[in-house]
């Protein structure tokens, strides 16, 4: 780690994410965040356009969850367009998105998280990178690695192409399953499940290790807050198509609503010191901070709907309570989507409706289309107004990792207080906020529409002196 | 083979360049045995900007801070590689060059439909540039890799290029037409259909059933994806090099002339029509000069007129 009292103009501006923390004169906490430094500004990049290109040119919000955009725009424009796709174009649609959220989750996992839970919080930063874990247990990385790529080739033989998919188009899906396809599809499926039946135990054992060796995990670094995600009218959770649900802290229901009506629950505000905005769920005169991904959907839902995965879900309700506020427990969670991804997609192609028609005739007459999805991170909604002539006249984007925003805000305040006030201690404050960071797996691609991993630099303002913490391999 | 030292960068845009390359699955394996990648902001914590043979830059100029990342990548690079259609040409946040500066803030901030506040931030960010321009505009640049994203075929292949010193064997001129396996056929349709009208038939060229594919006139950086599975080419690696080296050439002209040969729909009519939903037709290429800067390219005014229309029809 280099330490550094000046800020070199070209630190100043690097790095797309940045953390800084502002102590008055006595050292007291006055300002804390992360700063996210790239706006592209699609809501007025998508006025003017032909409405059927949404799901097209929204995918480029986001290299990392590219067909989250896609299908958000999809349903978004099925709405506007008051149709309801053929029930194969339904299943190609969620067995796309299950191939790119096993290549989602398993990248979060093992490339961005992997590292911490293989090598330790407190490993040399210069080996602590995928490289690092391939060297430390080659035979589970290889079989991680694999399993990514197995998600995305999925993802790209039902989307058409892996990085920006392009088959859901409004009124379905834009190609008809054949044989070969149906064939290739299923034996990738088997593999990618084989490979997460072999992986889950040894991801939990490495994170169980890294909570019993870092007790604060479970102890400090909790912060209370709603929950949101999607579900459908069971309450089984819901990835594609499904209903907006909130609970508070104790767990208790405050809303369920359809999509369109986010505009009535959800309130952004503008950061002063990041292009990406924080959301609230509004509550009468109350403004609430709430998480999103896939934490907040085990809390929220009350199953996933398919066996192994509810067998893990009662597991981790039964150890760690319901709804869970610890944020080092997001792996755990993801890693139950990840055997739910590839037990649902085995169901998809069992289904014998998978090979019916895909499309149905599409006309814009006018009017708003609101669609959501779940995103790999949380949410996603995409609010489009479209004119009689199939133009889009205004567009609105909540994404989510604009959702955590302010919960990883007030984590990065208390890494501080509890890391840099009382002890000033650089390398447990970067631990700390690193993978407090790390947990929510941030995307800030899709929030301001940059980048997705971390070179983290936290700048401490101390009496306006600033101190900059680093990592420097 | 000994391996050589190359920095990778982003500046605007959705990391997705980035995210091909993991896409050459085990290939990368290839790659990563003939280089070693120093500075990467995907893989590795290096944060500044090390000497490097082959420097590989991915994003539009957007803010401030993207001139300056580009500049830092020319100093510390023998070569630089424009890579994607974001650094070629400005890519789809390029689009937003038909907008100034403050109303894509205000559309984002002030006038935000679900945004409380009405300031948009002040502090320890990188202020926007007043338009966003490609990577040439800002720094010289050796190789030009379009694509949204190249396929990672075209990335392995143009990196071991590059390595054996040869020329890249797919780095064609063909067009997406190149790949796709649709028959051109005379038709009489005698009217233009939006992409969402009807089904279309998987056989018969796009064109030939009046949609608007710009295959033709576009640059194969993909392996032609969209045709091959229903949807109409949407340009989004830019504009092929006949279309891109002669002034008088262009998009709208090329589309009309095929279109209208194929079909009963007047090439007018066809040229008017790209006019209209030009913001459509040109999102990833209208930020550079190659295409922005054509003597026939007027996309404010068409654009600008489109609006208008609109206006006037909703306000009475």
């Amino acid at each position: 780690m280099n330490k550094t009292i000046t800020i070199d103009p070209v630190t100043r501006i690097e790095g797309h994410a940045r953390v800084f923390i502002d102590l008055d004169d006595a050292g007291a906490l006055k300002a804390a965040g992360l700063v996210v430094n790239e706006l592209r500004g699609f809501e007025k990049i998508l006025t003017g356009m032909d409405a059927d290109r949404m799901p097209l040119v929204t995918a480029r919000i986001c290299g990392v969850c590219p067909t989250a955009h896609h299908l958000a725009a999809t349903n978004a424009l099925d709405n506007a367009a008051g149709v309801e796709p053929p029930p194969a174009a339904k299943l190609l649609r969620e067995l796309m998105y299950m191939g790119h959220l096993v290549h989602s989750h398993c990248l979060s996992l093992f490339v961005l998280q992997g590292p911490d839970l293989v090598l330790g919080l407190d490993a040399d930063p210069a080996i602590r990178n995928v490289v690092g874990v391939v060297q430390a247990v080659p035979d589970i990385a290889k079989k991680a690695l694999r399993c990514r790529s197995i998600g995305q080739k999925i993802n790209e033989l039902v989307g058409g192409r892996g990085t920006h998919p392009v088959t859901s188009v409004a009124g379905g899906i834009a190609f008809v399953l054949d044989a070969d396809r149906e064939r290739q599809l299923n034996a990738w499926i088997q593999e990618a499940h084989g490979l997460v039946l072999e992986l889950a135990p040894v991801v939990k054992q490495l994170l169980m290790k890294m909570l019993d060796a870092n007790p604060a995990m479970l102890e400090q670094w909790v912060i209370p807050a709603w929950s949101v995600g999607t579900v459908k009218g069971d309450g089984t959770i819901a990835l594609v198509n499904g209903e907006i649900r909130a609970i508070d802290e104790s767990g208790a229901r405050k809303a369920q609503f359809p999509t369109a009506d986010y505009d009535t629950h959800l309130s952004e505000s503008a950061v002063e010191f990041s292009y990406m905005k924080q959301v609230s769920f509004v509550e009468g005169e109350t403004r609430h901070d709430y998480r999103v991904g896939p934490l907040a959907r085990l809390n929220v839902s009350d199953r996933y709907g398919t066996p192994l995965a509810d067998q893990e879900r009662e597991e981790f309700v039964r150890t760690m309570g319901r709804p869970c506020h610890a944020n080092a427990l997001q792996p755990y969670a993801r890693l139950i989507e990840l055997l739910y991804c590839t037990e649902r997609a085995q169901e998809i192609m069992a289904s014998p409706e998978i090979h019916g028609e895909t499309r149905v005739p599409v006309k814009f007459s006018g009017g708003r289309g609101v669609g959501h999805v779940e995103a790999p991170r949380g949410t996603l909604i995409h609010d489009y107004e479209i004119d009689e002539n199939g133009i889009v006249r205004a567009a609105n984007l909540i994404v989510a990792t604009q959702q955590n925003y302010a919960l990883i805000n007030t984590m990065i305040a208390q890494a501080a207080t509890s890391h840099v006030i009382n002890r000033p201690d650089d390398q447990a404050l970067l631990n700390a906020v690193e993978f407090g960071i790390r947990c929510y797996d941030p995307c800030l691609s899709c929030a301001t529409h940059a980048l997705g991993a971390m070179p983290l630099e936290i700048v401490v303002n101390r009496a306006e002196r600033p101190h900059v913490i680093r990592r420097n391999c | 083979m000994s391996t050589i030292p190359i920095n990778l960068e982003w500046l605007s845009d959705c990391s997705g360049c980035h995210v091909a390359i993991v896409d050459l699955h085990e290939k990368i394996l290839a790659v990563l045995e003939s280089v070693t990648i120093q500075r990467c902001p995907v893989l590795t914590d290096v944060k500044d900007y090390p000497k490097a043979k082959l420097g590989l830059v991915s994003g539009a100029i957007r803010t401030e801070h993207d001139r300056h990342a580009a500049i830092e990548m020319r100093k510390s690079c023998d070569l630089i590689i424009a890579w994607g259609s974001c650094a070629v040409y400005g890519g789809i946040a390029g689009a937003g060059n038909v907008h100034s500066r403050q109303e894509i803030i205000d559309a984002v901030y002030t006038g935000n439909k679900t945004t409380g506040t009405h300031t948009p931030p002040t502090r320890e960010v990188s202020a926007l540039e007043p338009s966003v321009s490609p990577l040439d505009s800002v720094i010289d640049v050796d190789l030009y890799l379009p694509g949204c994203a190249p396929h990672p075929a075209f990335v392995f292949d143009a990196l071991l290029a590059l390595l054996e010193g040869r020329s890249p064997r797919t780095a064609t001129g063909e067009s997406v037409c190149a790949r796709c396996r649709r028959k051109m056929e005379k038709s009489d349709v005698d009217r233009i259909r939006k992409n969402s009208e009807g089904v279309p038939d998987p056989d018969r060229c796009f064109l030939s059933q009046g949609y608007l594919c710009m295959g033709s006139v576009t640059l194969d950086r993909c392996m032609s994806p969209c045709p091959l599975n229903g949807i109409p080419c949407s340009g989004c690696a830019g504009a092929t090099m006949q279309v891109l080296t002669e002034p008088n050439r262009d998009i709208r002209t090329e589309i009309a002339e095929r279109m209208s040969r194929l079909t009963e729909i007047p090439r007018e009519a066809i040229v008017r029509e790209i006019e209209r939903t030009a913001k459509t037709h040109y999102s990833y290429t209208m930020a550079t000069p190659m295409i922005g800067e054509k003597p026939t390219f007027l996309i404010q005014k068409w654009t600008d007129e489109e609006r208008d229309d609109y206006e006037q029809d909703h306000n009475h």
